[in-house]
């Protein structure tokens, strides 16, 4: 591992600092290469520890100030932690499927078995079952692993969303009820928000609670504000110490939802890449706004940049 | 169409159990041709540890539904419940395969009610605007017999399956 000060927007102090303190300038190229907007990218809480994935994989120990890059078996386009197992990281890769680590991204062992070849753009791990892996297979499905990514079986084709079948961008393992003794999978695809009961019974628009109960009694349905329409949802965000609250990343801005998804506020007006929430405080919040890493501990409220503490 | 909720989906609950109940009752009886005058004796006996609505269930419902399902809804959803083949896969028009009704499908995590709107209202009775192939029984099925071929489902599931689907059925509140 090689420690490395991000800069986000570099300027002379931070480029000299960054250089003699890992004394390793050909990484400097590639963060400049990383800090570029139209890279994929992920962000993932381990406990305190966030995790960024852009270009290589670096973790930050101290709330964003300084980093530290991290091997890993290829690149990177999705990351997923869990709360109840500190230390663990599934990475979906461009290539090679799943790696998962068990140290918080020190060393990683590939997860394929019976997971078809192909880029791996979503993952996540089963808010109520740290075993229990989601990844979703560019151009073919959602995929889950019951055995901690010891073995992998197909779950569910790809949502179909506007006449089309649409791959999931996001994933997001929410403890939300489903009435159907489990719990929702939340999906970000390039055309807007969807859900799955994680029985796998069907893909399904976001609705209110009581939807329901407006349609069987012929009322008109609950209001609802949902994210802009048509647009690439890029990274979701939940945590469980209040799990109806989630973080949606989209092009037109960092969005937040206070009750399961169904009405959204736009939180910042830069264009959001990705985003993180701490596992247990819903309002500390990691998000790439702009191709900047910035930290909100107010739900969205205010940010700052965390090249600059 | 779905069913009412609150008191007015108790009494629809009572009235589809009744139903079943009689209607299962004459089926066997034209079926065997038997009278049976005994009172001390159960004509038609409960299944143990399978309930429908929160009310008993009599093996003679379960025989009624087995035809019933056969006759109904066999032919998309296999003979032994099995789905439609690659039943995780989008057909071409967008829309899913048939599921299967067994231990290996999601029947089994979905509430009593629920199950019955689905079967009697199609899909978009409880998920409001989905396309689904399979139309809403409720036209050519009576709510016995709708819940007849949902009890004799749930008849051929593990009791590990049977303990869950209760367990959720208790817990539906109708929201």
């Amino acid at each position: 591992m090689k420690s490395i000060e991000i800069g986000f927007r570099p300027n002379r102090r931070k480029v000299l600092t960054a250089a003699l303190s890992i004394g390793v300038a050909s990484m400097l190229p590639r963060f400049a290469l990383a800090a570029s907007d139209g890279d994929p990218a992920a962000l993932a809480f381990d406990g305190d520890t966030i995790l960024l994935a852009r270009g290589g994989l670096f973790v930050s120990d101290n709330g964003g100030r300084t980093w530290t890059a991290a091997e890993t078996p290829g690149k990177v386009l999705s990351l997923a932690t869990h709360r109840d197992r500190p230390g663990l990281v599934v990475a979906g890769l461009a290539e090679g499927g799943v790696s998962i680590s068990e140290d918080g991204g020190a060393s990683w062992r590939v997860s394929e078995a019976g997971l078809p070849d192909g880029e791996i753009n979503a993952v996540a791990i089963a808010s109520r079952n740290p075993d229990m892996i989601y990844a979703s297979l560019r151009g073919d499905g959602l995929w889950k692993s019951e055995a901690a990514g010891a073995t992998w079986s197909l779950a569910m084709d790809r949502p179909w969303l506007d006449d089309a079948e649409r791959d999931p961008l996001a994933l997001a393992s929410i403890e939300l009820e489903t009435g159907m003794g489990g719990i929702w999978i939340y999906a970000g695809t390039e055309v807007g928000l969807t859900r799955v009961p994680d029985c796998f019974c069907r893909w399904q628009d976001v609705q209110p609670g009581n939807a329901m109960d407006a349609l069987v009694a012929g009322e008109a349905p609950p209001s609802e504000a949902p994210l802009p329409g048509g647009e690439p949802i890029l990274s979701l965000a939940s945590s469980p110490s209040a799990p109806e609250v989630m973080y949606a990343a989209l092009r037109s801005g960092l969005w937040a939802s206070q009750d399961g998804g169904v009405i959204w506020q736009k939180r910042a007006s830069i264009a959001a890449t990705a985003v993180a929430v701490h596992p247990r405080d819903e309002t500390y919040i990691a998000a790439l706004l702009g191709g900047i890493l910035k930290i909100s501990r107010d739900g969205g409220a205010t940010w700052i940049e965390t090249g600059e503490q | 169409m779905p069913m009412n909720k609150g008191p007015k989906d108790r009494s629809a609950k009572c009235t589809v159990r009744r139903s079943v109940h009689l209607a299962a009752l004459g089926s066997a009886l034209a079926t065997t041709g038997v009278v049976v005058l005994a009172q001390s004796e159960p004509v038609d006996p409960r299944v143990e540890g399978l309930t429908f609505l929160g009310e008993p269930v009599l093996a003679s419902e379960v025989t009624a539904g087995q035809q019933l399902y056969a006759d109904n809804c066999a032919s998309c959803h296999g003979a032994n419940l099995e789905g439609q083949p690659d039943w995780r896969r989008r057909l071409d028009t967008g829309r899913m395969p048939a599921p299967p009704h067994d231990d290996t499908g999601h029947t089994w995590h979905h509430s009593d009610r629920m199950l019955f709107q689905i079967t009697k209202g199609g899909v978009g009775a409880v998920v409001p605007g989905y396309e689904s192939d399979m139309p809403a029984f409720g036209e050519d099925l009576t709510d016995a017999e709708v819940a007849a071929i949902l009890v004799y489902i749930k008849s051929t599931w593990p009791e590990r399956q049977r303990e869950f689907q209760a367990e959720v059925s208790a817990n539906d509140t109708g929201g």
